[in-house]
This record gives C-alpha cells, structure tokens and sequence, in this order.
C-alpha cells in the first residue's frame, strides 16, 4: 500500500498491517531487538527519477503486500540539501533476506546493487556524522537550534545503540 | 580482468557521460587507476589525500561498501560488477 502524503518528504510502501501499529522490523515473523537491527537491518539503495521510481514502487508494492519486502521509502523530490540530484528509494529489509530482495529489484531493472546497512546510517546521522553536519549547514540552523538538533539525534540513536535487547522502535518520519 | 563500473545518472560526468563502462585492474584501486587514464580526474574525484574513498561518494562490490572490506586493495575479478554512488544516497 503506498503512502503518499503531500506534506511529508518520503512516499512510504507498507503493508496495511504497519498502519495498526504493528512492527515491519521482523526476522522468521519475530520482531527484531536494536541489537539485532544494528547487525542486520539495512537498505538496498536505489537511485533514479522521481517518475521511475514512482512506477517501481507500483511494481514493488505487491512484494510488500506478501511481506517479501518489509518496506520501502522514498524521496518526493531530490534531496539538494544533500547535494543529490536524483530521488532515492530505500528497500528495507534484514541483510539474511538481502539476496532474495536483490534478485526481485534486479528482476524490476535496478542496475545499482548498494546496500547500506541502518548501523552505518545511524553513524551518518549521530552528532558530528557527515549527514548531520551537512544537514545543518543547508538549513542554516544558528547555534542554539543545531545544538539542540545534535542533542535530539544522540539521545534517540544514542539509545538504540545503548539498549540492545530492546525491541527497535521505528519512529515517524 | 575485465570489470564492469556503473553509476547512477546524476555521476555520469565521473565516466565521460556513460553510465557503464568497463575498466581493468585486480583490485578496487587498480580499476580506479585506469579509470584515471581513461578520464583524467577521475581518481581525484573520488579518492581523498590518503588514496582513499573521500566523504561524497560509496563504492560497492557485489553489494557491500569497499569501505567494509579492505577498501582500495578489494580484490576482483573477471566480470564483477562495482558501483558508485554519491555518499548522501545512503541515509
């Protein structure tokens, strides 16, 4: 099912059942703990126009519907704050699983075969990670709201990293 | 041996325009090598002072971050396929 809100950044596919609350962040049907996201969790990155992308994530939809493929994110737009210049659609999924999603993109004409796992995301995005600090940069944020931007980061990775038999949370975006 | 490069689009300026091209080399740093001889620049777009990958781009083999492996020195082979792509892609 794809979520398309224009007021958020991302197009998300889900499965319906994401929207009652219920986790995508499974191995084998049992819910991941952070540990065990930060050794497994991860995203095949796929990168092209945003009509392109649009219509592999129709194609792609069908997957998530059967639970192949836990979910998926997308830009709306290019992210230029980042110095990209093409959208970015992430397909998630636990690295286990890796292959058998690699071969459905492949099969659909993704060409780029990247994976990116949510450890070395979240290490991008913890205070003094190169996407944080870029990210600050482009919004022009003055001291005090960049501070209180590095806090907000470290306290929600810093956490995960800190509580590994938690179960993961995923939170809004 | 024969090793195929692809990148995305928006870094088809990085290969002459192409987005695949093939390149020679036994290693992730060889292959760059020649893709330096090939398009001048190229090496020092990529890499930092230190030989290796600088902070705007990721490179991959069959999947996985050279970063992960042993970076420069990643061996290949005949017909493997590496991929580039820009840094800020990955969050």
């Amino acid at each position: 099912m794809i979520i398309d809100r224009p007021d958020s950044h991302f197009i998300f596919v889900f499965h319906p059942s994401a929207l009652m609350g219920k986790k995508y962040t499974l191995y084998e049907g049992k819910e991941l703990t952070n540990g065990e996201v930060l050794q497994y969790w991860g995203k095949w990155i796929v990168l092209g126009e945003k009509s392109w992308l649009d219509e592999l994530a129709q194609k792609l939809d069908r997957y998530v519907e059967d639970k192949v493929i836990p979910c998926i994110k997308y830009d709306r737009k290019p992210p230029a704050n980042l110095g990209l210049k093409e959208a970015v659609m992430m397909v998630y999924c636990d690295k286990r699983k890796g292959e058998e999603i690699w071969e459905i993109l492949h099969q659909h004409g993704v060409k780029i075969k990247a994976w990116v796992s949510e450890r070395e995301t979240m290490e991008m995005w913890l205070p003094g990670g190169p996407l944080l600090e870029q990210w600050i940069t482009s919004m022009n944020l003055s001291e005090e709201d960049a501070r209180i931007n590095r806090e907000d980061a470290a306290a929600r990775l810093g956490y995960i990293f800190d509580h590994p038999d938690e179960i993961f949370s995923p939170w809004e975006q | 041996m024969s090793i195929t490069i692809i990148v995305p689009g928006s870094l088809k300026d990085l290969l002459g325009g192409s987005d695949q091209v093939t390149c020679e080399g036994k290693t992730i740093g060889e292959c760059i090598a020649d893709l330096d001889c090939k398009f001048p620049g190229f090496r020092g777009k990529v890499l930092d002072e230190n030989g290796e990958v600088n902070s705007s781009f990721m490179i991959f083999l069959d999947g996985q971050n050279v970063r992960s492996l042993i970076g420069m020195a990643t061996s290949v082979k005949e017909g493997d396929e590496v991929n580039i792509i820009p840094f800020a892609a990955g969050g």
